[in-house]
C-alpha cells in the first residue's frame, strides 16, 4: 500500500524486518526484491507520490512536483545546477531512460584499483538479466529516432565519428517528448511503475511525504530510523519511527551522506568524493522548424571521446538534448532583448551536451537543514580542458548536421559562432565554473565502495563498515565516476545488495 | 576567500543594516498604490511584488511590437505560487534579495534613484550591473531571479506563439 502521509498528517510507528529509505532506482528495487523474498519492508520517501494523471507537462508545475528544491538546487558556489528527484520512483521518474550495463573496464578498475574483487561480471550479470527484464530495456527503433537525434546523428557520421543508438526502458512510448517532466502516458519503465508497484503488490508498506532524518545504531548495528512527517513544502505535520535490524539507505548521493552525517554514522569518508558527470551544453540554430522537444529526447549517444578500455579515468560522450521553454532559457546566458534573440529561434534549436566522465571531487556537508544540503565541487584544469575539448566537438557536430548558427552560453557573454568560424575561439575562452552553465543529473560516490574504511563508506556489498545492517544502494556507492548513464548500474548494484542481505538474513536478524 | 552562498543566505539574514533595509517599506505608497493587484498572492508582498514583476519585465523583454505585458500574464502569479509551495528554508531570502534590488542602485552603484523608479535602460543597466558584478553573491542574486523569471514567463500560454513553441499535448491541469 502507498500511503500519502502528507494530507493524513499524525505519527508514524512501524516495525520492519527492512527499512528502505527513497524509492528512486536503487530503493525501490531492494525493497521490491526484499519483500518478494518474503521480508516485512516499510519504504520512506521524502517526497509525494505522483502519477500520470498528475504529470501535465507543464514546467511550472512539475518542476516543483519532481525535483529536489523545484529543479534549483545548486552547489554553494551556485556554478553547479544539481538535478535530482524528489517523488516516489526519485529521479527515474524525471530521466530520459537511457539504459546502460556498467562499461565492462569501469568493473574491472573497481576490481583492481579500489580492491572490490566481489563486484565480478558472473554475479552481476544476473542482476542486470533481472533489472532489464522489469524495466523492459530494448534497443530504440529506427522510427523512434527523432529529429534532434537525426540532425546529431548525420553530423556525427559526416565527420566520422563514433556512435550508436542506444537502448532504452519504454514501452508503448507515444513519443510525446514531455520524459522529463514525468510520462502522462507510463509508457516510461520508471520505478514508479515498475519496482514500485512490485513491491506494493510484494506487501511493502510504501509511505510518500516521510522524511528520514536520523538513523540510530546501538553496540554497531542500525536499530531505528527517525523523522518527519512532512507536506509537499516539506514542512513538518508528525513524527516517524521506524524500527528494523536493516535499513537499506538510497535517498540518491546528496541526500544519502547528508542523513549520514546527521546520524553521525559512515566514518570518515561520508560525503567526500562527490564525482557529478558535469555537463555544458552547445545551441544549433538550423534554417528549418525542427520541433526538437517532440519525439524521444535522447536516442543517439556519441562515444568518440571516451575510450575506457584505454584509460577507464578520463573521457566525456556527447548527448542530444532539449528542454522546454522555461528550461532551456534559464540555460541561455544574459537577459532581455539579447537572450530573447536565441529564444525566438527556439523551435530551430538543438542542443547537444558533453557529459564529463569526471575526476574532479567535490564533498556534500550538511546544510542549516535537510532540505538544503551544502554541495561543493571544484573542475579540476584537466577536466575543464576536456569540458572545452567537448564544447568544440558540440559545435563542429551541429555544423555537419546543418546548423546555421551555434551558441555557446559563456557568460556573461556569449559566443555565437558560424559555418566556417576558427572553433578554437572556445578552447581559447575555456570553461571555468561561474563562465558557463553547468548541470549535473547525475550525483554520485559520496559513500563509495571501499576495501577499507579509509577508503571508502560501505563494503563491495553496500554495507557501512561501521553499522552492521545499514546498507547504501544508491549511485554513492559507485567507487569512481562512472563514464556512462548510471540508472542500469544504480538499479543492479541494489538488485545485488538486496540479494545478499537475503542470503545473510538470519545472522543479519538475529 | 570566497564568500560562500550559504553565507550570502546568513548575510541576507542577519546583517543589521540590511536587516533595517528589510523593515522599511520597498517602494513608495504612489508606486504600491499604482501596482496591479495580485489576487490570490501567496509568498510576496506587495511592495515586493511590485519590484519583482519590474525585475521580470525587464528579464523577459521582447522588443517585439504586441508582446504580451508581464502584468497581463500569470507570470508573477505562477512565481509567487512557485514560492509558496517550497520549503520556507529555500525561499526565505527572496524578499530581502528584492528589496536589494529595489535600492541596489544607491548601495552599489551611487545612483539616487531606486529601481522601481528607473526607467527600462536604466532598469537594464543595474540589472547588468547585478549580471556582471564581480561579487559573486550578487552574479547569484541576479541568477536565482532570473530563473525564476524565467520559470514565470515562460510557462505563460501568452510566450510561446514568440517562440514557435506549441505547447504541451494535455490540455490545462492536465485534460486529455
Amino acid at each position: 500500500m502507498i500511503t500519502q502521509l502528507g494530507e493524513r498528517g499524525g505519527d508514524l510507528v512501524e516495525r520492519a524486518d527492512v527499512c528502505v529509505i527513497g524509492s528512486g532506482g536503487g530503493g525501490a528495487v531492494a525493497a521490491a526484491e526484499l519483500a518478494a523474498a518474503g521480508r516485512s519492508v516499510v519504504v520512506l520517501e521524502q517526497g509525494h507520490h505522483w502519477t500520470a494523471k498528475d504529470f501535465t507537462q507543464r514546467e511550472d508545475e512539475m518542476l516543483p512536483r519532481l525535483f529536489e528544491e523545484a529543479g534549483m538546487r545548486q552547489t554553494s558556489d551556485g556554478s553547479v545546477q544539481v538535478l535530482q528527484g524528489r517523488c516516489v520512483g526519485g529521479s527515474t521518474v524525471h530521466n530520459l531512460c537511457y539504459a546502460f550495463r556498467t562499461p565492462a573496464p569501469i568493473l574491472r578498475m573497481w576490481r583492481e584499483e579500489h580492491g572490490l574483487p566481489e563486484l565480478a561480471d558472473d554475479v552481476l550479470a544476473a542482476s542486470f538479466a533481472r533489472v532489464e527484464r522489469h524495466l523492459k530495456v530494448k534497443p530504440i527503433r529506427e522510427d523512434e529516432v527523432n529529429s534532434l537525434n537525426r540532425i546529431v546523428r548525420a553530423g556525427a557520421e559526416k565527420l566520422g565519428y563514433s556512435g550508436f543508438v542506444t537502448k532504452h526502458n519504454r514501452e508503448g512510448c507515444v513519443q510525446a517528448g514531455y520524459c522529463i517532466l514525468g510520462c502522462s502516458y507510463d509508457a516510461k519503465q520508471s520505478m514508479l511503475i515498475t519496482y514500485v508497484p512490485r513491491a506494493d503488490a510484494a506487501g511493502a508498506r510504501i509511505y510518500a511525504d516521510a522524511r528520514a532524518e536520523r538513523i540510530e545504531a546501538e553496540g554497531g548495528r542500525v536499530r531505528r530510523v527517525l523523522g518527519s512527517v512532512v507536506d509537499t513544502r516539506g514542512e513538518r505535520r508528525g513524527g516517524l519511527e521506524v524500527t528494523a535490524p536493516v535499513v537499506v539507505l538510497a535517498a540518491g548521493a546528496v541526500n544519502s551522506p547528508d542523513l549520514l552525517l546527521r546520524s553521525g554514522l559512515g566514518g570518515p569518508q561520508v560525503g567526500r568524493n562527490l564525482h557529478l558527470h558535469p555537463t555544458v551544453t552547445v545551441a544549433g540554430f538550423f534554417d528549418e522548424e525542427l520541433h526538437a522537444y517532440r519525439g524521444i529526447p535522447q536516442s543517439y549517444y556519441i562515444d568518440e571521446f571516451i575510450d575506457l578500455e584505454r584509460d577507464p579515468h578520463r573521457g566525456y560522450v556527447l548527448m542530444p538534448i532539449v528542454g522546454f521553454p522555461a528550461l532551456t532559457a534559464s540555460l541561455l546566458p544574459g537577459f532581455g532583448r539579447e537572450h530573447f534573440r536565441h529564444m525566438r529561434d527556439y523551435s530551430k534549436m538543438a542542443g547537444l551536451l558533453v557529459l564529463l566522465h569526471d575526476q574532479s571531487q567535490g564533498r556534500v556537508e550538511n546544510g542549516a537543514s535537510p532540505a538544503q544540503p551544502r554541495i561543493s565541487y571544484g573542475l579540476e584544469p584537466d577536466d575543464a580542458r576536456q569540458l572545452a575539448e567537448g564544447l568544440v566537438h558540440c559545435a563542429e557536430v551541429l555544423f555537419a548536421g546543418g546548423a546555421r548558427r551555434v551558441l555557446v552560453p559563456f557568460e556573461p557573454e556569449p559566443l555565437l559562432l558560424a559555418p566556417g568560424d576558427d572553433l578554437a575561439a572556445i578552447t581559447r575562452h575555456g570553461v571555468r565554473q561561474g563562465g558557463i552553465a553547468i548541470a549535473s543529473t547525475h550525483p554520485q560516490s559520496t559513500c563509495r565502495m571501499a576495501d577499507d574504511p579509509s577508503r571508502g563508506v560501505v563494503n563491495a556489498w553496500g554495507e557501512a563498515f561501521d553499522a552492521r545492517g545499514l546498507f547504501v544502494a544508491d549511485m554513492s556507492v559507485f567507487p569512481t565516476s562512472l563514464g556512462a548513464p548510471p540508472q542500469i548500474t544504480t538499479a543492479a548494484l541494489a538488485d545485488r545488495t538486496a540479494h545478499h542481505i537475503l542470503a545473510r538474513w538470519p545472522e543479519l536478524a538475529a | 576567500m570566497p564568500t560562500s552562498r550559504r553565507g550570502f543566505l546568513r548575510l541576507l539574514g542577519s546583517g543589521a543594516a540590511l536587516g533595517a533595509l528589510a523593515r522599511i517599506p520597498a517602494v513608495p505608497p504612489a508606486a504600491r498604490a499604482a501596482a496591479r493587484p495580485t489576487a490570490g498572492a501567496a509568498f510576496f508582498q506587495p511592495d515586493e511584488t511590485e519590484i519583482l514583476t519590474r525585475v521580470v519585465e525587464r528579464m523577459v523583454d521582447t522588443g517585439e511590437p504586441g508582446a504580451p505585458r508581464v502584468a497581463d500574464t500569470g507570470a508573477i502569479r505562477t512565481i509567487d505560487a512557485l514560492c509558496a509551495s517550497l520549503d520556507p528554508v529555500l525561499t526565505r531570502p527572496l524578499p530581502l534579495l528584492l528589496r536589494l534590488v529595489e535600492w541596489g542602485p544607491v548601495l552599489f552603484d551611487f545612483t539616487f534613484t531606486r529601481f522601481t523608479r528607473m526607467g527600462d535602460a536604466e532598469r537594464d543597466a543595474s540589472l547588468r550591473a547585478w549580471m556582471t558584478s564581480r561579487l559573486r553573491l550578487r552574479r547569484q542574486g541576479f541568477r536565482a531571479l532570473r530563473n525564476l523569471a524565467m520559470l514565470g514567463w515562460y510557462s505563460q500560454e501568452e510566450s510561446w506563439a514568440a517562440l514557435g513553441y506549441a505547447g504541451p499535448l494535455l490540455g490545462r491541469g492536465g485534460e486529455r
